[in-house]
């Protein structure tokens, strides 16, 4: 904790006091208030080490000693107003969960560039436009009248 | 303060015994973790843990129920012998295997390579047991039952010796269970998931196989196949083509056919299911579905004569597939190539209007108000006996019975069924149907096939022929065009002339027919059409009074049928009054009849095609009326042997069309000859006052023995002319099977 | 400044391919393929025949067994018609030999695949076969394989231009006590002068020799080629059991 306050303190006499209290709301202080999640994850950091930012903005972190199984991977959401675990791209899934132990930064390197698509995070509840529906589903705006079987036409022969 | 110290420094300690391994974490090479393969505690130690486990035997055992319906048949009551499967004790005749006993009292043992009706081959070892007094667990599908066998199948030993193996065959099978066609009705996926560990210990490369091309029908994926030989047995034993083996050893090993082959079986579709992984799978339904999306709907396969049970599987209004059920009785568990894929017919070349040609010679959609009004103001407009009506292959015989009751309504008896050629014989049903039943054709030691290629006409038949001959080494003679049999057979000769040398006794196959005990004289349908009928069904008959084919315990006179609704027709009596009534017809009503000559109508004629499918007789027609196919309908057909099965809706009918029977009973209200049913039954009602028979669902009704003497003269004066083929192309038989991309290409593929 | 970034991380991304791969090589197996593919000289439309000799030859092999078990000839079949053939199987002359036996081609190809002693791909006339079990490769079997291979410049079971040599892996032939070993298939003369031969005690500089002298036409004595051995005694002479054997204690020979 105290070296939290002697960074915090730091930081106001490099940056002054403005853009020292803008970046503690960007890496989300401000909302430790009131979202417990949040607060607990900054305690958690205490100590950890900083694997790897993805492009989202979330952090990963790890330490082993001192803390019970189960907790030595963890993140810090980028978005700190709507975090859920669908966030986490596919490269740093295995390392956070120990599948793996190549960082997701190490395993980037390895997604296909000719096929490989962006991580898109799951906005169920989010509004209709935001979710994938299948050719034929009823909130698809595709093709609706297509028939199961072709008809024998007429006019042949 | 204190305090505080001590619980810091307890946990330092508790951090530094971790310290191994968050150690090991960090550094991945590191393989320091021990840890055991098997999921269960208990069985990190089996002996011990037996050793523990007191065998107490629970006094009282509640009874089990056998798995699936397992059956004991003791021939002999003195063969019986008592074995104990887990302490329950169950009699089994002599010679039953393990695993079979095991059945009996309830217990499903796991397995891959044992299939009941293949050959045993023992090379998966999944169905490892535990014997009393045996050192080591032994394969139960293998190893006979002996007399006070003491058998334990949830042993910890049992259970270790599962897991073992099915982590050996994880080895070298690839995990592509999410795009794998098996997946969700796959032995290895349920049987991992019931026996298998949580992990495996292989880190090694896994091994890849090239894949095979079996054809249009079998897609393979050989890196998944687990080399249980199933394929294999089935291809040699059942299927009768030798054309896949087990090549290489080793981790090389692999399933295949040496030479780049095609597999030409009428069956090969069975090794679809009978393959327990998903190394064999259904090219055409590849990727359309998953198989718990589908809605499975019991039914009867209508392509043949046989009525093979069939599960029509669909999604919403589409077929997707056709799997076998099993009735030993019919077609065990297999179905014919034709029934299996024939089903993309259905959703091409649909009639879904009712169409009437206009004056200029094209086709135009109406309502079913103007269609059936003019086809009924023809029929007020023809004299009664220029009304023809045939019903087609594929009819059911409540729309038979419609049929004629309107015809007759109308004054003429000119209908008849397609197959059944111009003068039936309808009188005696054991002159149509096969007598001695397709199961009781397994008790024939001599065959005597006439005029009948029953590997394209009836797959299924065949395949009992073949199931007898392998087994008794039972004489197969046949007479007709040659063709490939894939059975021991003599050839005897190509038409009529080698029917009368037999009928004479001159011919040597003679002897083999008189000292048989049970013939058989299967004769095909193909002969009804010929045109010295009478003279070759009284050779036959002078042949059956030979051999003494006809007892009062056993029928070896046997016909079989090319077509589902032939034997129904015959039954409900659907006989032309004359022999040439197509040429003479000024009305002809086609139900779904494609094979009618139509070169043979007159041009004047009305010609109405109620059917399903634009096939062959729709470009002659006057009338389009669109009915339902047999995937849409319930229908009762009768099968050869005389026994009748029913249809039922598995998808909803397709546009305007309506059942065949209901455009009948419309089109006589509209031509004002009401016919008195309403419901299907009420039709039904009205055919038990005819063939009562057709009714008794499931049950086959054979034919009063009949002692042959009906024609005993036969004139020597008939053609010596060879019989014909009565199916040309056995994948295309009917309309529906003629619209399906995947019978042309079987066309064009297999049969070179 | 971009192009050092973009080395680094093609560098970066090497290093994490090889993390992840376990073994950079194939395996290699001894036997060869598993399915044919058709070629000029081995394809199921080429004539094969057994020759006029061979045909007595398969008749009488064909005698040793129960007429209705033809079949169980399929091994030594396939060993004649290798021989006669240069020493390999052609798919035609497997089809030919499912023919005398009356199977389906396809059990003959199974029982061919199986073993590796058929060989289903060209040979060399002489087919030289390098131990490659655990005691041969302990005293240095993969070196020898190397002089061989180095010295025809072939791969494994590749010929040499001049058809006349090729080198295959084998398992255990037992001769284990003189490892390493070589054995040397002489298909040069067909079915008659057919020998098949153990080198044994090779060393890298021997093998070449015996090579060369196999070129020459010379045949290099079989057997040991360590001249201070004879057979599989110990290199020098006997040094133990050099005295008479004694009679078991407890019976008198003589007396029986």
């Amino acid at each position: 904790m105290a070296s939290l306050l002697k960074n915090a303190l730091k930081a106001i006499r490099e940056k002054g006091i403005v853009n020292a209290l803008r970046t503690l709301r960007e890496e989300g202080y401000t909302k430790c208030l009131l979202d417990g999640n949040i607060l607990q994850t900054k305690i958690h950091n205490i100590g950890g080490t900083l694997v790897g930012v993805d492009k989202f903005g979330n952090k990963y972190y790890q330490r082993y000693e001192g803390i019970p199984h189960g907790r030595h991977r963890w993140v810090e959401y980028g978005d700190k107003g709507r975090y859920n675990a669908s966030q986490i791209p596919a490269e740093w899934h295995g390392w956070l969960h120990h599948i793996t132990d190549h960082t997701g930064d190490e395993l980037l390197m390895l997604k296909p560039k000719r096929y490989g698509i962006d991580h898109k995070q799951n906005y169920s509840g989010e509004g209709e436009e935001l979710i994938y529906h299948s050719k034929g589903h009823a909130l698809n705006p595709g093709q609706r009248d297509w028939t199961r079987y072709q008809s024998w036409q007429p006019t042949k022969k | 303060m204190g305090l505080g110290l001590l619980a810091l420094r307890a946990s330092r300690s508790l951090a530094l015994n971790r310290l191994p391994r968050a150690f090991a974490y960090q550094n991945p090479s590191n393989n320091a973790i021990i840890r055991g393969i098997v999921s269960t505690p208990e069985l990190q130690n089996p002996e011990a843990a037996a050793a523990v486990q007191q065998p107490e035997p629970a006094p009282e055992l509640p009874p089990r129920k056998p798995v699936a319906g397992a059956r004991v048949h003791f021939t002999n009551p003195d063969d019986a012998i008592e074995v104990f499967v887990d302490g329950y004790p169950v009699k089994v005749p002599k010679g039953m295997t393990v695993l079979q006993a095991c059945e009996i009292a309830g217990v499903d043992i796991p397995r891959f390579c044992y299939h009941s009706r293949l050959s045993v081959a023992g090379n998966c070892r999944m169905c490892l047991v535990e014997v009393e007094k045996s050192p080591k667990p032994v394969a139960s599908c293998a190893m006979p039952a002996l007399p006070g066998m003491k058998i334990k199948t949830d042993t910890p030993i049992a259970k270790k010796a599962r897991e073992g193996v099915m982590e050996f065959l994880l080895m070298n099978h690839p995990l592509d269970c999410p795009i794998c066609d098996q997946g969700g009705e796959c032995d290895l996926q349920d049987q991992s998931m019931a026996f298998g560990s949580d992990r495996g210990r292989f880190t090694e490369m896994k091994r890849s196989v090239v894949d095979k091309n079996l054809g249009p029908l079998v897609k393979t994926v050989m890196t998944r196949c687990i080399q249980c030989t199933r394929c294999v047995r089935f291809a040699t034993e059942v299927a009768g083509v030798q054309d896949l083996g087990i090549l290489g050893r080793g981790s090389g090993e692999e399933i295949g056919t040496y030479v780049e082959k095609l597999m030409t079986s009428e069956l090969s579709g069975n090794v679809i299911d009978i393959c327990p992984v998903g190394a064999l799978t259904s090219k055409p339904f590849a990727f359309k579905a998953r198989n718990w999306e589908l809605k499975g709907t019991e039914s009867i396969d209508v392509t043949d004569a046989v009525g093979s049970n069939i599960r029509i599987d669909s999604r919403g209004p589409e077929v997707l597939r056709i799997t076998p059920r099993l009735n030993e009785d019919i077609n065990e568990e297999w179905i014919s190539d034709k029934t299996r894929f024939f089903y993309d017919g259905l959703k091409r070349q649909r009639l879904n209007d009712p169409m009437i040609r206009g004056p200029d010679g094209r086709f135009k959609a109406v309502t079913w108000r103007d269609a059936l009004a003019v086809v009924a103001e023809v029929l007020h407009q023809v004299k009664a006996e220029e009304i023809v009506g045939v019903a087609g292959k594929l009819s059911d015989a409540e729309s038979m019975m419609a049929l004629k009751d309107l015809l007759n309504k109308m004054g003429s008896n000119n209908i008849w069924c397609e197959g059944n050629g111009s003068d039936p014989q309808a009188d005696l049903r054991s002159g149509f149907l096969l007598n001695s039943s397709i199961a009781g054709l397994e008790k024939a030691d001599v065959f005597l096939l006439v005029g009948t290629q029953p590997r394209v006409e009836a797959a299924m038949v065949n395949a009992r022929i073949r199931k007898t001959v392998r087994a008794t080494q039972a004489k197969v003679g046949y007479i007709g065009p040659p063709t490939d049999i894939n059975y021991d057979h003599q050839h005897l000769g190509t038409g009529t002339q080698t029917l009368l040398e037999i009928a004479e006794g001159r011919h040597p196959f003679c002897s083999a027919l008189l000292h048989a005990k049970n013939p058989a004289i299967i004769v095909g349908a193909g002969l009804f059409e010929h045109k010295d009928k009478d003279a070759m069904f009284s050779a036959v008959e002078t042949i059956a009074k030979l051999g003494k084919v006809v007892r009062p315990d056993w029928n070896g006179l046997n016909v079989l049928l090319l077509n589902a609704a032939q034997s129904a027709a015959l039954d409900l009596g659907l006989v032309p009054e004359s022999g040439n009534s197509v040429e003479s017809a000024k009305f002809l009503y086609l139900m779904g009849a494609d094979d009618v000559d139509l070169d043979k109508v007159a041009s004047d004629a009305f010609v109405v095609y109620q059917g399903h499918h634009g096939d062959r007789s729709v470009y002659r027609a006057n009338v389009i009326l669109p009915a339902s196919a047999f995937s849409e309908k319930e229908g009762t057909y009768e099968n050869t042997e005389g026994c009748s099965q029913e249809t039922l809706p598995a998808v909803p009918i397709v546009g305007d069309a309506r059942d065949d029977w209901k455009i009948i009973r419309a089109l006589s209200e509209v031509a004002g000859i009401r016919l008195p049913y309403d419901t299907l039954g009420a039709v039904r009602t009205r055919i038990r006052t005819v063939a009562p028979n057709l009714l008794h669902l499931d049950e086959r009704e054979p034919s009063a023995i009949s002692s042959v003497a009906v024609k005993p003269q036969f004139s020597q004066k008939v053609s010596i002319a060879p019989f014909g083929a009565a199916v040309e192309n056995f994948y295309m038989t009917d309309s529906i099977t003629r619209a399906s991309k995947i019978m042309a290409q079987c066309t064009a593929q297999l049969l070179k | 400044m971009f192009a050092p970034a973009a080395r680094l991380a093609s560098k970066r991304l090497l290093e994490i391919r090889q993390l992840f791969r376990q073994s950079p090589q194939a395996r290699s197996f001894s036997t060869a393929l598993n399915y044919h593919i058709d070629s000029p000289d081995n394809n199921p439309d080429a004539p094969w025949e057994f020759s006029d000799v061979n045909k007595e030859k398969a008749k009488e092999i064909l005698s040793h067994y129960p007429s209705n078990y033809k079949q169980s000839a399929v091994i030594p079949l396939l060993d004649l018609a290798q021989q006669q053939h240069g020493g390999w199987l052609p798919v035609s002359a497997m089809n030919a030999v499912a023919k005398v036996i009356e199977v389906a081609p396809i059990r003959v190809y199974e029982v061919a695949t199986f073993y590796s002693m058929f060989n289903r791909t060209k040979v060399g006339k002489y087919h030289l076969l390098v131990c490659g079990t655990t005691p041969c490769m302990i005293r240095g079997s993969r070196e020898i394989e190397e002089a061989l291979l180095n010295y025809l410049g072939v791969k494994r079971n590749e010929v040499t231009k001049d058809g006349m040599f090729s080198v295959g892996e084998m398992e255990c032939m037992g001769c284990c006590v003189n490892a390493p070993m070589i054995t040397v298939a002489d298909y040069t003369k067909g079915s008659e002068g057919y020998t098949y031969n153990y080198y044994e005690d090779v060393t890298p500089k021997r093998v070449v020799e015996i090579v060369e002298m196999l070129r020459r036409g010379e045949k290099p004595p079989v057997g040991t080629q360590n001249p201070q051995r004879i057979r599989c005694g110990p290199e020098g002479g006997n040094t133990t059991l050099l005295s008479e054997p004694k009679p078991p204690p407890c019976r008198d020979l003589d007396a029986c």
